[in-house]
């Protein structure tokens, strides 16, 4: 994540058309855009399909980027939503990858792995999306709760309450399903 | 039953944010507490399970895909549509092909999203060929030649409006096809600029990214093609341009060399 003088710098001359700010500026955000979308999603097809969107939203709508905002805050917000949209739309959705695992020279412990990374993947499909989407944003890219917040535009209160409750029934179905 | 208060802290622990004196608080009911002390070591657990899976990494060619739609090509200042045509061979005047023949015209701009509009209106009348300041994108006119048919076609800019300009002349009824499905750029409009007093254009309708003509006798009309909103980018597109005949009998041409 870059500074607030830094993200306004490299949206003003992403807005001139410089070619390398837009290619520093996809560098930055691709990866974690592509996360937060896999795990909402749960397809990684899908997750690619939603990165592009995304980036075209952003671009589309340059102008409209409000600087009391982080840069981060609005392109997760604009991945966040369109990730939700892309779930009402029914399309792929909880197709879990068996190729999501990194390959290891140890292939118990890829399998272990796997298993694991799949047994928690289908214990986030099951929250619904309010749930799910805290928990993408605080384990899988690391936000704090100040950030989710402003990410989600709802009050950091609303924020912990979710995110305790969506623990808390990730926690009872990874039990139910024999993972401790 | 733990309260709430409880719950609270432990999940703000697992989050690093506790304060120094909610620390002190939680640290006061971890020692008197089995309950809270294993409700903290399993959201621990889970909070750990979750940290621990990869981090997908996206296909290596989706950052260059998302880049392609954002940014013009550099191809666009030198693009010229005589090397496509150059694919159709043999480039003989005049010849009829049995097969299909399609006119591929590739546009590299920013674009905007594809969205038709069937306001002709505002266009018609308005004289576009030869106009001063025009850039012309076809280096070579597309002239056309068959059975009954014959005609150029040509691609030009002015203001940011890309207008194909079509000369025609046909003895039967001809149908001509201009998709715009694949270009980002939508349909802004059409003028009819000459035409036979009595064989006027038989249809003119618009669905989606496709203007179908049909004509007869000599026409002269232009078809506007718009890009909405520069900032929008799209994929590298391209316009078609066909013309079926008889069902399965299709006519195409040659550029002017």
């Amino acid at each position: 994540m870059i500074s607030n003088s830094q993200d306004h710098a490299l949206i003003e001359r992403c807005k001139s058309g410089d070619r390398q700010s837009l290619e520093k500026l996809v560098g930055l955000y691709e990866k974690p855009v592509y996360n937060a979308a896999y795990r909402i999603l749960g397809n990684l097809d899908d997750a690619a399909d939603i990165t592009q969107a995304v980036f075209l939203k952003v671009f589309e709508h340059l102008g409209q980027y409000d600087p009391k905002y982080k840069l981060f805050s609005w392109i997760y917000r604009i991945a966040v939503n369109e990730s939700i949209n892309q779930l009402k739309r029914g399309k792929r959705q909880q197709t879990f990858s068996d190729n999501e695992v990194a390959a290891t020279d140890n292939p118990e412990a890829e399998l272990a792995a796997g298993d694991l990374s799949r047994e928690i993947q289908i214990g986030l499909m099951g929250l619904k999306e309010d749930y799910r989407t805290v928990i993408v944003l605080r384990h899988f890219s690391d936000c704090s709760y100040a950030q989710i917040s402003e990410i989600l535009q709802i009050p950091e209160k609303t924020v912990k309450s979710r995110l305790y409750s969506a623990r808390q029934l990730m926690k009872e179905t990874l039990q139910a399903r024999g993972v401790h | 039953m733990l309260e709430e208060r409880t719950i609270h802290l432990i999940n703000t622990d697992i989050d690093g944010e506790l304060t120094a004196a909610e620390r002190e608080e939680l640290d006061v009911i971890l020692e008197s507490s089995s309950e809270a002390r294993e409700m903290r070591v399993e959201l621990l657990r889970l909070s750990n399970l979750l940290d621990s899976l990869p981090e997908q990494s996206p296909p290596p060619a989706l950052l260059k895909q998302i880049l392609n739609k954002l940014a013009p090509s550099s191809r666009a200042s030198n693009f010229s549509l005589s090397g496509l045509f150059a694919s159709f061979q043999p480039a003989t005047a005049g010849m009829t092909f049995a097969a299909g023949l399609l006119l591929t015209v590739g546009f590299y701009e920013l674009s905007p999203n594809g969205q038709s509009s069937s306001d002709t209106a505002s266009m018609v009348g308005t004289m576009v060929a030869s106009q001063p300041g025009s850039q012309d994108l076809l280096k070579n006119d597309v002239r056309l030649k068959g059975d009954g048919f014959s005609g150029t076609v040509s691609l030009r800019n002015k203001d940011g409006v890309y207008i194909l300009n079509f000369d025609l002349d046909s003895s039967d009824m001809t149908e001509i096809k201009v998709g715009l499905d694949r270009t980002g750029l939508s349909f802004g409009g059409f003028a009819e600029t000459v035409s036979d007093a009595d064989k006027v254009f038989e249809s003119v309708t618009i669905s989606g990214g496709t203007l179908r003509v049909v004509n007869q006798g000599r026409q002269q009309f232009a078809v506007f093609l718009r890009v909405n909103s520069p900032e929008q980018a799209i994929d590298a597109g391209s316009v078609t341009i066909d013309f079926p005949r008889d069902g399965d009998r299709l006519y195409g041409g040659v550029p002017e060399s």
